[in-house]
């Protein structure tokens, strides 16, 4: 195994197999993986900070077997910080917070290609910084029924007072988040409200949306998977890379943005592949940030 | 105590014969129990019912039983539609037939009792007891205890009767084989009691049996679920959320769709 030793921030950091291709049909080295969240990092640091991190792992590349490690490894260097989170049965997990540079370039050095996060921070692991609508479209719908869902979506929040945020999951659907940043907050009324307006959506357009997990409901329509509102669940962080076949980002997208590539008609037009992210973001800056700030209260609940 | 006292009083008859007796268990199982408390006040826990769909505890006049046909999909049976399948309760064990003990199966034993001879039974309870030892004979009866029909053995243990409930042969999992010998019946003192165990000794064959309790109330399963009277739990989705998030959505959903 080759190793390179690097300086950060005065913590020394061993990088192992930086030539090693992750992406073999499409050619993108761990050097490059590296590389690409080193120049993401001042954007998605603030997304990763004080969460319990889920990695998920390709030790031999993305056409390979994969594992998820919610627990942070035991050979961690002293220097990144854990958070013990409560489980089931009165036992706690360790899990690896990625508060800084150098524990980011840790985690990706094992190969966590993904980073995913609970919508609560671990210092308060049952309150929800935001309610979140999964929108995954089932074939043969694509992202364009699921652009159409969301902009429906963001109608219908508007109107109940609520702003709301999105952006691609880096594969085939949308993730809109609405945040709340309040004390009191819980997983029990954000799944609540999530999945009556899931329900309210399938009513009135039951040939393009389903709140039903169920396979069958979801051929050709788009799945509203509100049960992501949930202590135990996770979320891919924006400006995360997806392990599929190319390298492409969860990148945040504005609502007009969103209108005119609905209205343009290319599903490929929402693939973002890394130089991309990090141009939208060094250009534009961090279209998510509300999302960790703005406040507001859920309606009715 | 109840050992003493026994679980049950009556007759053990067959043929002419009726003789007074008391059934007591033969087994005490030392096991060693526990009880659930609550940590912090070490107040006894209590077990309550409730139901998702209310989150709410169920008051037991609001509970009904349901048998399973589907995923969700129940036939509901009142307490009164149970009781009219229940046997009646009976006040003496018939004989029906005399068997060779070692024709039985073990594998078909469930629960041991004694017979005790109440007052006025105690010498033909004892003539019984020698004349069943000497054969090897086990009487077959049916005897209902606890609103359930059971097949029960009666044979000859340690100068008493002892009743063993048997499993129905359909409660067996499948592989049991039962054996076949039969051994020829002995010389005995009284004459006219060995006649009648002689006569009315068979093969043990405990295909001729089964629950009848059981059987009917398949067939009451069978017969409500031809008339639909299937009901069905309700999908934890189908849980409405709250009216006036339900009215406010309804409504910002009809004006944008008045708009565009």
């Amino acid at each position: 195994m080759s190793r390179t030793f690097v300086e950060m921030e005065g913590a020394r950091l061993s990088l192992s197999n930086l030539e090693k291709d992750l992406y073999p049909s499409y050619g993108f080295t761990k050097a490059r993986i590296l590389q690409y969240y080193r120049r993401i990092a001042p954007f998605i640091l603030p997304h990763l900070k004080e969460r319990a991190l889920t990695l998920k792992r390709y030790p031999e590349g993305v056409d390979k077997d994969f594992f998820y490690e919610k627990r942070c490894p035991a050979h961690r260097p002293v220097w990144v910080p854990t958070a013990a989170i409560p489980q089931d049965k009165g036992e706690e997990l360790t899990a690896c917070l990625v508060n800084d540079l150098q524990t980011l370039m840790w985690v990706v050095n094992l190969a966590s290609l993904e980073l995913h996060v609970p919508l609560a921070r671990a210092s308060s692991p049952d309150r929800p910084d935001a309610v979140v609508f999964d929108l995954d479209p089932g074939e043969p719908a694509d992202i364009l029924q699921c652009s159409r869902v969301a902009l429906i979506l963001r109608d219908l929040l508007s109107r109940v007072g609520l702003a709301s945020y999105v952006k691609t999951s880096g594969r085939k659907g949308l993730h809109v988040f609405v945040p709340l940043n309040r004390q009191d907050a819980t997983f029990e009324r954000t799944k609540m409200f999530s999945k009556t307006v899931a329900e309210t959506m399938q009513k009135h357009y039951p040939d393009l949306v389903t709140p039903n997990m169920a396979k069958q409901e979801r051929i050709g329509r788009v799945f509203i998977n509100w049960s992501q509102n949930s202590a135990s669940k996770t979320m891919i962080a924006a400006y995360s890379l997806r392990a599929g076949e190319k390298p492409l980002v969860s990148v945040p997208l504005g609502w007009n943005e969103l209108e005119e590539l609905s209205r343009q008609g290319d599903p490929d037009k929402f693939s973002f592949p890394p130089a991309d992210a990090v141009r939208r973001a060094e250009e534009r800056g961090d279209l998510f940030a509300e999302v960790l700030k703005k406040e507001q209260t859920l309606p009715h609940m | 105590m109840a050992a003493l006292q026994g679980i049950w009083s009556g007759t053990i008859s067959f043929s002419l014969v009726a003789i007074p007796v008391r059934l007591v268990p033969a087994i005490q199982p030392g096991r060693v129990t526990f009880h659930l408390l609550h940590a912090k006040d070490n107040s006894r826990l209590s077990r309550r019912l409730s139901c998702p769909a209310e989150d709410a505890l169920i008051p037991p006049d609001e509970i009904v039983r349901g048998y399973e046909i589907f995923p969700d999909k129940y036939i509901t049976m009142t307490d009164e539609e149970l009781e009219s399948l229940s046997p009646e309760r009976s006040r003496t064990i018939e004989i029906v037939e005399f068997i060779d003990i070692r024709e039985v199966d073990p594998v078909y034993f469930d629960h041991p009792y004694y017979l005790v001879p109440s007052k006025g039974g105690g010498k033909a309870y004892q003539l019984l007891v020698e004349i069943m030892r000497r054969t090897n004979k086990a009487g077959l009866a049916r005897f209902v205890l606890a609103e359930r029909e059971h097949l029960v053995a009666v044979t000859s243990r340690s100068g008493a009767l002892a009743l063993t409930t048997l499993h129905y042969p359909a409660d067996l999992l499948p592989g049991e084989v039962t054996s076949q010998t039969r051994g020829a019946p002995e010389e005995n003192e009284d004459v006219n009691m060995r006649n009648t165990i002689v006569r009315m000794t068979a093969d043990f064959d405990p295909g001729k049996y089964s629950d009848d309790r059981r059987n009917k109330l398949r067939e009451l399963l069978i017969k409500k679920t031809k008339e639909h009277a299937v009901v069905e739990a309700p999908a934890p989705s189908e849980e409405a959320g709250p009216p006036d998030l339900v009215a406010a959505l309804e409504e910002s959903m009809r004006t944008m769709k008045e708009r565009s």
